[in-house]
């Protein structure tokens, strides 16, 4: 979900972690450095802490990031050592407290950031002085000169959540990313770049290979946080990976906003596990929400996994806590506009332009009105800007025809007109829940059953569209049982681990692939085998096209590689290709349809080939639900279906 | 497993734009943190096709811009210093800025006329300023982007409103 982080080679690794193992050490031995004053305050406070039930407190859970485990105890999502005070701070939430309290009388060193507890642990010191009114005589306040320029730095009006949309081609970002933002006063739409964001992502070393996945789905990466500029962000998503970014204004009150800073600053000492699913950069943008107003309880919502946009909805939900949504569209997104304004002439043009810049200086070239030529000239760029951001630095061809572009733009010496575009894809959180459930009924070669389906995520090629990117399935954990009347039987009739999709209609200007990746079983009709257990791994690249004669159809052809796996077959085995096409349609807003056509020769193992097609439909009833008919045809295998889908 | 093994594949090629990234060591003078980042973008396409490009997070991690880290080369505790934030935006939206200067307007020229103390009612002046001296100003910043905003001073010093209503 977040981008994966590499370090830096020349800075030392390992060092934050043994400075908080020095620490650790150092706080092992006692901390009684104070004078017999400080300690019967310190005395005082523990008792009334301990009278106000204070470690109990949802606040104080917030800022630990304490969670209740299966038997009743609790144990911190944080596994930084240094973020505790205590030894056992982790699990005893009683013990950190006061463990906190002994150290705010100290200008000792802690955690990673090496402060003082005052000013390392601002938001637990603010939280604690509050409630226990600390006699400023007796427990001496520090001034904390980093925290304090930190703070003024940000100039803060008010804070973004910021959700840049899923980018299939990259596994770490498939469902999307969020992170917030720190609007400063006086900032503008036009300098809003500027602004500073707080950041959560998982750190990979340089040498990160193979394992990658594994080890970033069980949470063997430490993750951080930041505050990356939000230039830089911008540039990451929509400039180099052409994604979307929407940004929602939070409604939140002054003192709402500097617990969520001072809670940021604390998490300078913090290193979380990062969990791909589970706790994810989401998941710890929630728990800062939380930790703004612990009454939110957004993280509390996702104890198990985290999808992007189920937490923009999560936030959506909370009354009045969106003020505004701004949309920030892609490169792409922005050079498909830019040419949806040219006529057919002018798009002629563009194609010239960016094959041969030099055109813009030629004769034929000044005779279209100078309005329409820096609207060429600027599509034009914007293209081969987008094109020189997948080529390499020597010899990048796109980026030389960019600057002759651009200085013929900058001839015309008149300002280009500022555009307001409209997204293709609807904001994320009008989408459908990623978890999907549905129940059914049908006939499978005159056998009468009833299925019932279960979806761990996400969103498939006819679910609704509203809110996802558009002619891209990713399916994880796709389980179907089904019961047949006629043998009385129930039995899995599918299982799909793993079904990614993506199409990338091509035009005269892009060209990218499409792709698609499978791994699951089915049942299968095979000699003499009636239902049939088959596992199958299949695989294909491809291209699609776009028209517009309905409403809007999308046409795609592959060549496929599969595996199969059955003990319907010769050698339990066969192994194939061949091709896959078809095509998907709008009919209006809420039916879509789509066909599709696979012929595989199998040519290892059970040599053999297989013709299959289907026919699905959809009609949205609502965000949630939807309703589908589907039509599968195999060789002697004929299955209809028809099944009401809820999403939650 | 499987599912696993499919994965892995598909970040291999991500993974080996990351080796290639760390092998670019910081070498010249200054604070560094741009000119990394810039090279690391430049080394990171000769490899990886854009669409793998989720890296930039590890250019700047939690090591430069991590909050209460501390001071590194040009940010305090995560932060860019002020003497700093001029030249880092030059250098690290350079094609933007390039393209706005050209264009005479956008975002980017925005900001670093805002960075450089331009008030907001003289922006335009200073958008068609940048739009007029694009050609040099484009042939300083691939020198480096501390030309690039000499240069940009240099042009404003000329212009005899701009140059009076500059914020130092």
């Amino acid at each position: 979900m977040a981008g994966p982080l590499l370090f830096l080679p020349l800075r030392c690794s390992l060092l934050p972690f043994l400075t908080t193992a020095l620490i650790i050490l150092s706080l092992a031995g006692p901390v009684w450095a104070t004078e017999d004053g400080s300690r019967a305050y310190l005395d005082e406070l523990v008792a009334r802490a301990k009278g106000l039930h204070l470690a109990e407190t949802r606040e104080w859970q917030v800022l630990l990031h304490y969670r209740r485990n299966l038997w009743g105890g609790y144990m911190s999502e944080q596994d930084a050592p240094g973020f505790f005070l205590a030894p056992d701070g982790k699990v005893n939430p009683q013990a950190e407290l006061a463990a906190t309290l002994t150290q705010f009388f100290s200008e000792e060193f802690v955690g990673r950031s090496k402060q003082p507890a005052q000013c390392a642990f601002v938001a637990r010191y603010s939280f604690l002085k509050e409630r226990l009114a600390f006699d400023p005589e007796r427990l001496r306040p520090l001034v904390c000169e980093r925290f304090n320029n930190w703070l003024a730095d940000f100039d803060v009006e008010g804070i973004s959540l910021i959700f840049p949309t899923g980018f299939m081609n990259n596994p770490s970002s498939m469902f999307g990313h969020t992170f917030l933002r720190i609007d400063q006063k006086g900032q503008t739409p036009h300098t809003r770049i500027l602004a500073s964001t707080i950041n959560f992502a998982a750190e990979l070393p340089p040498d990160a290979g193979i394992e990658y996945p594994i080890k970033g789905i069980f949470g063997m990466y430490p993750g951080y946080f930041s505050t990356i500029p939000y230039y830089l962000k911008v540039q990451e998503y929509r400039d180099i990976e052409n994604r979307d970014i929407w940004e929602y204004r939070l409604n939140l009150t002054p003192d709402q906003v500097r617990r969520l800073l001072m809670h940021a600053w604390e998490m300078g000492n913090a290193t979380f596990d990062y969990y791909f699913f589970g706790e994810n950069c989401s998941y710890h943008i929630l728990a800062l929400l939380d930790a703004a107003d612990p009454a939110f309880r957004l993280a509390d919502q996702f104890p198990y996994y985290t999808i992007p946009a189920d937490s923009m909805r999560a936030v959506l939900a909370q009354q009045g806590l969106v003020r505004a949504v701004v949309y920030r569209p892609s490169r792409l997104t922005l050079v498909k506009r830019k040419r949806e304004l040219l006529a057919a002439e002018e798009d002629r043009w563009l194609r010239r332009l960016v094959d041969k810049p030099d055109e813009a200086r030629g004769k034929a070239f000044s005779a279209v009105p100078q309005a329409r030529r820096v609207l060429l000239l600027d599509t034009a760029s914007d293209y081969l800007l987008l094109r020189s951001e997948g080529a390499g630095a020597k010899d990048n061809h796109w980026r030389d025809r960019n600057k002759g572009i651009l200085s013929s733009r900058a001839e015309l010496k008149v300002p280009s007109e500022e555009m307001v575009f409209t997204p293709f894809v609807e904001r994320p959180d009008v989408g459908h829940d990623t978890r999907r459930a549905s129940v059914g009924a049908g006939w499978r070669n005159s056998r009468a059953f009833e299925e019932v389906t279960f979806r761990g995520a996400y969103h498939d090629l006819l679910d609704p569209e509203p809110g996802y990117t558009p002619d891209a399935q990713i399916e994880i954990v796709n389980l179907a049982l089904r019961h047949y009347h006629h043998a009385s039987q129930a039995r899995i009739e599918r299982f799909s681990l793993l079904n990614m999709v993506s199409l990338s209609p091509m035009d005269s200007l892009f060209h990218a692939p499409s792709w698609k990746l499978g791994v699951g079983m089915n049942t299968v009709r095979h000699r003499g085998c009636e239902l049939c257990a088959n596992g199958n791994v299949t695989g294909g690249a491809g291209a699609a096209v776009e028209s517009h004669w309905l409403g809007r159809e999308v046409w795609f052809a592959f060549a496929d590689v599969e595996g199969n796996y059955s003990r319907a077959y010769e050698e339990r085995h066969r192994i194939g290709g061949g091709g896959f096409i078809g095509m998907l349609a709008d009919l209006t807003a809420r039916w879509k349809l789509m066909a599709t056509g696979t012929y595989l020769r199998y040519a290892l193992g059970e040599k053999s080939d297989d013709f299959r097609w289907m026919v699905g439909s959809r009609y949205t009833l609502s965000q949630n639900w939807a309703l589908r008919l589907e039509y599968n045809h195999r060789a002697h295998d004929n299955d209809v279906l028809f099944s009401v889908q809820g999403f939650f | 497993m499987k599912k696993m093994l499919l994965l892995s594949v598909a970040v291999l090629f991500g993974m080996q734009a990351g080796l290639a990234m760390a092998a670019n060591p910081d070498t010249g003078p200054g604070c560094g943190l741009g000119k990394l980042a810039w090279g690391d973008y430049k080394n990171q396409k000769d490899i990886a096709p854009q669409v793998l490009m989720a890296t930039t997070n590890g250019t700047f991690g939690s090591q430069t811009f991590g909050i209460s880290s501390g001071t590194s080369g040009c940010t305090n505790d995560g932060k860019v210093m002020s003497e700093h934030k001029a030249t880092m935006f030059a250098e690290l939206n350079f094609e933007n800025l390039s393209q706005e200067m050209a264009q005479g307007q956008g975002e980017h020229l925005a900001s670093m006329a805002t960075l450089m103390g331009v008030p907001a009612q003289h922006q335009g002046e200073f958008f068609a300023l940048a739009q007029e001296h694009y050609t040099s100003l484009v042939k300083a910043g691939e020198a480096s982007p501390v030309a690039m905003v000499k240069a940009l001073n240099a042009t404003i010093a000329t212009h005899p409103v701009l140059a009076q209503a500059i914020v130092k």
